[in-house]
């Protein structure tokens, strides 16, 4: 124990003294936050995408920009809700009243904006203030081929600004034709909104043609049964199915990620850390104080220890944000996901999982190393060992569809695979038997790997063998 | 003198290849002992043997009459032929961390690098990470790693390789150093003037197999002699002892002399060629017999092509 000890230290402080952990510490929670909120950040700091709108019928012109309106007053809407699940909760019916009963978005906005000045003066400083998304301009020309020029960056409208796209609206024997221009072509979401908005018009018209009036049709629009998704399990006794209950799942796939790139990047330290030790021609030395397997061992605590040293801290980050949000965000989208991560069969079989899958690929890319001669040789060496770990990926979306199909339930018991499928499935009334029974499969299988990795080391460092040739 | 290590019918094949074959030797405690042999001899899988890093096809290495166990092992100091050290650790770091591997306890183990690095010059640099150091000096901490936890028997696999004249030298001190405190050394190597002023016995192999075991002496024996002689005027010395069996060679010509060289084969001495010379009156001016060395005993006994693989 004390060779593996003073090997696994060493490593230890190899790895911990290079300025790649401190950088993957210090800025792994920056990138996933930065990932998390620049998207958000980015579309809220945008400024509103220009439209114009050119339709034969004035009334037509209206209904789209109106559309538009609507949408921003929607999305408005949207913002203030998640600020009040935040920020002020109990303020959140009578400011989301008043915001529904001002006549346009400007007085809606300042509506909710009093409402939470005078209730709930502390909150104000975060009171979202956002744009439209999209701003109706006057168009420069009445002419759909006029505008090419200026939708595809040409020339650019009298303030200066850019035109984003442009709605016309033509008449043709059976209806309505919407086209949409604008030179980005993956979105379409403008063609959605006014396209929602002429069909429900169309629909009123034709419902005023059999004596229905408008809110008479707005009401027959707005018909909907009620759903409810429920659970028969009797570890879920209310039964019904929220966005609490299927947290877990959402956070399962994200934890999945996680652990696979997590387990990815550790085992090619190891692999990476085995070429680096044969190129420096010490494991002579080493192997007459050590066995290949004590040295083997050492290297994967070394680097375990590296591991979790990082989960620590990001751990502890992790837990206390998720935490707070599970306590404070309470009923919120956010409040909920963040209890889903907390859920405590998913993060035993998270942490069983990690030790596991790391103790597996990392003696399975140990051997990889052992039998390479230089980087490049590992590189193609990789390529398979990325295969290997690329399997159980490939399982995670038919596990997300049905965590407890027989190809799933079958696949977790393979235990290249279990790491995986032992997460995927824990959300889904997976038993704490199974969770042990996963565990010591895997721990099992690891004991397996680890003495045969050592054979493969032994006669990839000791007797010179390589996956190019065989010296003698 | 008791034996500190034996090898009985060593054998290593790699596959078809056999590296050593049936190699039988044995090492005395406290004496300094050279494996020589050309390149691809089998030196370094000898070592590799003994060491227990490699294990042989066939036959046994005993350390003081046991068999190489961990235990074992503590007592045995090793410097590879393919030797490195962890480049960002410093020197002081790597040898306690290689004594401390081999059982010596933290604080010993970092005392005993102080004072082997200030012993040999690099005090003032031992916290300096190695990639700093020039080859010459990372070869000197890698000694010292190989000695730093006071190991009764030390190996060192071609330890002058790679070193200039000068820490050739410095290293050729601190191996009489390590035998006169009582330790058993070893070392391979395939240039032949070290192990001729360090060695008190040679092994030497070719081919994976022994060649010769003995002492620096017995070998040079076993080599032939010669003699460089002068004679005045024109007297055919090499025509006059050809006779007597004699194998001289005209040497040049100078002021009017005529030098000659002489190879004495067979067991042949130099006081019977100066016997011969007398008895056909060859009028000589010069006589001066010539050590053999250990390069012409190597020849003698494993063959010329075998020796300019040595050289090589």
């Amino acid at each position: 124990m004390g060779a593996i000890s003073l090997i696994a230290r060493r490593d230890y402080f190899a790895y911990i003294g290079a300025w790649g952990f401190w950088a993957s510490l210090l800025l792994a929670p920056l990138i996933l936050a930065a990932l998390t909120v620049g998207p958000l950040f980015l579309s809220r700091t945008e400024p509103p995408r220009l439209l114009a709108i050119l339709a034969e019928r004035p009334s037509d012109a209206a209904l789209a920009a109106q559309a538009f309106a609507d949408d921003a007053r929607d999305r408005f809407w949207r913002d203030i809700s998640s600020y009040l699940d935040t920020a002020a909760p109990s303020q959140k019916q009578a400011t989301l009243a008043a915001f529904d009963a001002a006549p346009d978005r400007r007085a809606a906005i300042a509506a909710a904006r009093a409402v939470i000045e005078r209730r709930a003066p502390q909150a104000l400083s975060n009171f979202p203030a956002p744009s439209p998304r999209y701003l109706v301009v006057p168009a420069p020309s009445s002419n759909i081929s006029d505008l090419r020029g200026y939708l595809d960056g040409q020339r650019t409208l009298p303030d200066g600004r850019a035109l984003y796209g442009a709605i016309n609206i033509r008449r043709t024997a059976t209806g309505p034709a919407i086209e949409y221009w604008s030179a980005n072509l993956s979105h379409q979401e403008p063609l959605a909104i006014v396209r929602e908005a002429v069909r429900t018009a169309m629909r009123r018209e034709v419902l005023a043609q059999h004596g229905v009036d408008r809110a008479e049709s707005d009401r027959l629009d707005a018909l909907e049964p009620q759903t409810q998704q429920f659970d028969p399990r009797p570890s879920a006794p209310q039964g019904r199915i929220t966005l609490r209950q299927r947290a877990p799942f959402y956070a399962a796939i994200l934890l999945s990620f996680i652990l696979w790139s997590v387990v990815f990047s550790t085992a090619n330290m190891l692999l990476n850390g085995v070429i680096e030790e044969k190129s420096n021609k010490i494991l002579d030395t080493l192997l007459t104080s050590v066995t290949p397997l004590e040295l083997l061992v050492g290297k994967l605590l070394g680097v375990a220890a590296v591991s979790a040293t990082l989960f620590l801290v990001w751990g502890a980050l992790g837990g206390v944000l998720l935490n707070a949000a599970a306590l404070r965000m309470g009923d919120s989208m956010l409040g909920q996901v963040a209890a889903g991560f907390l859920d405590p069969r998913l993060l035993a079989a998270f942490l069983i999982g990690f030790v596991a899958g790391y103790l597996i690929y990392g003696a399975i890319f140990l051997a990889f190393g052992a039998l390479c001669e230089s980087i490049q040789e590992a590189q193609t060496a990789l390529g398979v060992a990325t295969l290997i770990m690329a399997l159980p990926m490939m399982l995670i979306a038919p596990a997300l569809d049905n965590p407890n199909a027989p190809l799933i339930e079958a696949a977790s018991w393979v235990p290249l695979f279990t790491p995986f499928m032992l997460l995927m499935r824990a959300p889904a009334g997976l038993g704490w038997a199974e969770i042990v029974g996963m565990g010591a499969l895997m721990f099992g299988f690891a004991a397996l790997v680890l003495w045969l990795a050592s054979r493969v080391f032994h006669a990839g460092v000791v007797d010179q063998m390589s996956l190019a040739r065989r010296k003698t | 003198m008791d034996t500190a290590l034996e090898a009985e019918g060593l054998t290593k094949r790699f596959g078809a290849c056999s590296a050593v074959e049936d190699l039988s030797f044995e090492v005395k405690r406290g004496e300094i002992y050279g494996v020589l042999g050309p390149n691809g001899a089998g030196k370094s899988s000898t070592m590799r043997m003994l060491v227990g890093v490699l294990h042989p096809s066939a036959g046994r290495v005993t350390i003081n009459g046991a068999h190489l166990t961990r235990e074992v092992l503590r007592g045995v100091g090793y410097l590879p032929e393919e030797r490195g050290l962890y480049r960002n650790m410093s020197a002081r770091s790597a040898i306690a961390y290689l004594a401390r591997l081999k059982g010596l306890p933290s604080r010993k183990a970092h005392k005993r690098a102080d004072e082997l690095l200030t012993a040999q010059g690099l005090g003032k640099v031992r916290r300096r990470k190695i990639k700093t150091y020039s080859k010459g000096m990372a070869q000197k901490v890698q000694v010292l790693a190989a000695v730093a936890h006071e190991p009764d028997i030390i190996i060192l696999d071609e330890p002058f390789a790679g070193l200039d004249p000068v820490n050739q030298r410095g290293l050729e001190d601190l191996i009489r150093a390590q035998a006169a405190a009582g330790r058993t050394v070893l070392f391979s190597t395939h240039v032949m003037e070290h192990a001729e002023r360090l060695c008190d016995r040679i092994l030497l192999i070719n081919g994976g197999r022994k060649a010769f075991e003995g002492s620096v002496s017995e070998a040079l024996a076993l080599a032939p002699s010669v003699a460089m002689l002068e004679t005045d005027g024109d007297f055919d010395l090499a025509a006059a002892l050809a006779a007597r069996g004699f194998n001289i060679v005209a040497d040049g010509q100078e002021h009017g002399s005529h030098r000659w060289h002489a190879r004495l084969e067979n067991g042949v001495g130099s006081r019977q060629l100066l016997s011969a010379c007398v008895e056909v009156a060859a009028p000589l001016s010069l006589f001066e017999p010539a050590r053999a060395s250990l390069h012409e005993a190597f020849v003698a006994l494993v063959g010329g092509d075998a020796a300019r693989k040595a050289v090589e």
